[in-house]
């Protein structure tokens, strides 16, 4: 290929290049203004851990049953398990979740029977002391207060054993008192084996 | 003043360079040491571990499920693959069933995390070029892919989707049409970046000719995916040991002519267009079910042995050397990546040429730090 061949090749690249970022001069910007601009979190976006209560009563949906506990693959998770001794109700006494090691794998959410614990869309918590990133029961409750969600009325199949199946026959009939007394006496099986 | 050394000869001698661990073109914390005569390198010694977290070490003491978030950790440029690696291997261990919904959802992420993967790349790579442009489309395009990861798995970089024995989560009904608006748009953006880059003249000079690698020499040192392929050897695990449901998807092999960065790069250019033939017909294949995860015992124990599985990662090669002795942690878990051995080509191919090339050798290898040291 002689000079004037190249010369003349690599000009019609060049413009031809030139014409690709042209087109997209007069376009609409994709970049959004964070502080001012915001976007929708989609639905299954997994920010922030936050623990869910009872829309009717209140109460934290948890029942300290430390399945997410054990199940956590960073241990950010730790429940303290106290029992009524009158009402013979279990309910977590402290549940502190460290946001300085969550990995936010959404865990701990799967794992959960009880639809207490859930990631949301939450995602602005910067704070500038690093103690603060340990949020204890008060304050994830409180932020799960607005959250949505949908009662589950099984566990999914596939992580469902046949352990589980069996025993979730029997207090079935106690469940339609109230949610966490019929699920208090339920033991989950992997709680036992870890 | 008089100078010192005027009037004698200047002395002359090979000097030490480090380059990195913080230069801005070693995507990570690489340090090579660099032997240099003048303008010209004569010795170099990739040094490599500053990134090493012992995620080898972390999956002995953790069940499979839980290791499947560190998996994501491994290649944080494709996480997917990395996740599909580890859970075909448990799968081949336990002889576990999928079900064909969940291997198709899996085969669209994975393509669509390689085209992910691959724009990082080619925006990384001109950057360090001098071209700014290609780098602000690539992440333009990417943004969208990982939209279509958020919606359907929550997260936007470190998925955790792909499981053993399936997938975490349906699609949701909207992403369909998305992916299919995504796939057709980003057709025509393939042709954008070749005709910003691919015969640009100065993108050609930098790359033409520029660090060739040797079919023979890329054989012995490991070399895999589209560093090998830019050598003109058709080598990829979807066609030569296909997992998943690769054989009932029509695509080709590209392959490079010399071996030199231009080749790599064309490779992964038609890697994006091949990638796109895959989800389609991904999509239009996709069998309706329910069940999108096999079912598997709460406390998951797969038999004691030892298995070796391997997949086509982004970079090469992803291989995991599983043993277990019955339990439900794993008793060893060895990690084959393809970055590893991919940057051991670098020494070689850069012998006699200047720094400035080395950033163009670099760039075209695709070599993530994170997974070189795990």
């Amino acid at each position: 290929m002689g000079i004037a061949t190249a010369t003349i090749k690599g000009f019609w690249n060049l413009i031809l290049g030139l014409f690709t970022t042209g087109k997209y001069l007069p376009r609409k910007s994709v970049t959004l203004q964070y502080p001012d601009e915001r976007w929708n979190m989609p639905e299954r976006s997994r920010g922030v851990v936050v623990l869910l209560s009872d829309p009717q009563t209140g109460e934290l949906n948890c029942n300290a049953c430390q399945v997410c506990m054990k199940q956590c693959p960073v241990h950010a998770i730790n429940v303290d398990q106290i029992k009524d001794p009158e009402t013979k109700k279990r309910y977590p006494g402290n549940f502190t979740i460290d946001n300085t090691i969550c990995c936010f794998c959404g865990i701990c959410e799967e794992v959960c029977n009880f639809d207490a614990i859930k990631l949301t869309g939450k995602y602005e918590f910067s704070v500038f002391n690093k103690e603060e990133l340990i949020y204890n029961k008060e304050k994830l409750q409180e932020l799960g207060r607005d959250v949505k969600y949908t009662p589950r009325k099984k566990k999914k199949a596939s992580d469902e054993d046949e352990k589980t199946e069996k025993k979730e026959a029997k207090p079935a009939e106690e469940k339609s008192e109230t949610k966490t007394a019929g699920e208090k006496t339920e033991s989950n099986p992997e709680e036992k084996d870890s | 003043m008089e100078s010192a050394t005027y009037g004698k000869k200047l002395r002359e001698e090979e000097f030490l360079i480090n380059m990195g661990p913080q230069h801005p073109s070693t995507h990570g914390v690489l340090r090579l040491v660099l032997k240099m005569e003048g303008e010209f390198i004569r010795e170099l010694t990739p040094h490599v571990g500053y990134l090493h977290r012992s995620i080898e070490k972390i999956a002995e003491n953790r069940t499979y499920n839980q290791f499947m978030p560190f998996t994501d950790r491994i290649d944080y440029c494709a996480s997917m693959p990395s996740n599909l690696a580890f859970a075909v291997a448990v799968e081949k261990l336990a002889e576990m069933e999928v079900p064909e919904r969940a291997e198709y959802l899996r085969v669209i992420m994975v393509e669509l995390n390689r085209i992910a993967s691959h724009l990082i790349w080619l925006g990384t790579m001109s950057l360090d070029l001098g071209a700014v442009t290609p780098f602000l489309y690539a992440f333009r395009e990417r943004e969208w892919i990982l939209d279509l990861f958020e919606m359907t798995c929550g997260q936007r970089l470190t998925y955790h989707y792909i499981r053993v024995g399936g997938v975490s989560r349906d699609i949701p009904p909207e992403f369909e049409k998305s992916c299919r608006a995504f796939i057709k748009s980003f057709r025509k953006k393939v042709d954008d970046y070749e005709a910003i880059l691919t015969e640009n003249p100065i993108f050609l000079s930098r790359t033409k000719g520029i660090g060739i690698l040797p079919l023979d020499l890329a054989k012995d040192l490991g070399a895999s995916g589209p560093t090998i392929r830019g050598s003109n050897y058709e080598w990829d695990i979807r066609k030569v040991e296909p997992y998943s449901v690769y054989n009932k998807f029509d695509f080709k092999i590209p392959t490079g002519k010399n071996g030199d960065v231009w080749d790599r790069y064309m490779v992964r250019i038609e890697e994006f267009r091949q990638s796109c033939n895959i989800v389609e017909q991904a999509l239009d294949g996709l069998p309706e079910s329910d069940t999108i995860r096999a079912k598997m015992k709460a406390v998951f124990r797969p038999p004691a042995g030892e298995v070796f599985s391997r997949i086509e990662a982004p970079r090469g090669e992803m291989g995991y050397y599983i043993v277990s002795a019955g339990d439900k942690k794993p008793y060893r878990v060895k990690i084959r990546t393809a970055s590893y051995n991919n940057l051991q080509c670098l020494g070689p191919i850069s012998i006699g040429l200047k720094i400035a090339d080395l950033v163009a050798i670099f760039g075209s290898l695709d070599v993530i730090l994170p997974e070189v040291d795990r």
